[in-house]
């Protein structure tokens, strides 16, 4: 094995280089399994120009609201993997900052929420994790 | 108040303790439930002074692979499924060649961390993401 630094075993691994993650698995419309959330109804994931794009609609108190687009990184399932498994992505409002860590599970999309308000309201900062199913139209 | 999602207003978070923000759920010392890891062998939640500590030994060649100790961040839960609100905290660790951020939490007892790795080397390897299981030793 080649002196590579690793913090664990599951990083010595040796490959091609990974030049870029396919991140098809998470591409498409994403729907939060709980119809009362109180957080994200919607995710809509694409790719473009080689970057994965979120696009999120949030529950509000007088509708849906419309977060726009930010870039997200992609994961792999390990190291030596090239097929996308999750990604982080980080939505900055000025007075909050929501930074997203999402996993695809059991095919379904599992995300953990990140709030940290950067206002003097001084509301807590806090977690959510919450399931989203991909829309299809096989049945 | 500014907000991007209900959830922003909820009245919990000017109240901590109603949005279980306290971390001492999270405190001690614990173990992956899998003997045959390649990952994180423990982890040790601490509190020093104002500050809740992470630290986390990994499996090594030759040994347990001390990681730096990072601060960690506490953070409410308004809930859950099942109704769980157990507190969480995220921590990013710098291992110079790679950084991993990481969310803990407890679910049913369990302690879960889930880690994003990102190589900040040449090495060629592809940023992933893992999850593992813990339990309290007691």
């Amino acid at each position: 094995m080649s002196n590579i630094q690793f913090a664990q075993l599951s990083d010595q691994v040796e490959c091609d280089p990974i030049t870029n993650i396919d991140p098809k698995s998470l591409l498409g419309h994403w729907i939060n399994s709980n119809p009362d959330t109180i957080s994200i109804a919607r995710i809509n994931i694409t790719e473009a120009n080689g970057k994965l794009q979120l696009q999120v609609f949030a529950v509000g108190p007088d509708g849906p609201i419309d977060w726009g687009t930010a870039t997200a990184e992609v994961f792999a399932g390990n190291p030596a993997s090239s097929t996308g498994a999750g990604f982080m992505c980080t939505y900055d409002f000025g007075f909050a900052e929501a930074r997203f860590q999402a996993m695809i599970m059991k095919g379904l999309l599992v995300l953990a929420q990140f709030h940290t308000f950067k206002d003097d309201s001084n509301r807590a900062s806090y977690f959510m994790r919450e399931y989203y199913a991909m829309t299809h139209e096989h049945f | 108040m500014d907000y991007k999602q209900k959830s922003h207003l909820h009245p919990d978070l000017l109240n901590p303790a109603a949005a279980n923000l306290n971390p001492d759920k999270l405190l001690g010392r614990w173990i992956n439930t899998n003997w045959e890891t390649r990952g994180i062998a423990e982890c040790i939640v601490a509190r020093e002074g104002d500050d809740i500590t992470v630290s986390i030994i990994g499996v090594g060649e030759d040994g347990p692979i001390h990681w730096p100790k990072a601060l960690a961040t506490p953070l409410a839960n308004l809930e859950e499924e099942a109704g769980q609100r157990t507190p969480a905290a995220t921590a990013t660790f710098d291992l110079g060649f790679m950084r991993a951020d990481t969310h803990l939490r407890i679910n049913k007892g369990v302690f879960v961390i889930v880690l994003f790795a990102t190589f900040l080397d040449d090495s060629g390897r592809a940023n992933y993401l893992n999850r593992e299981f813990f339990y309290r030793h007691s």
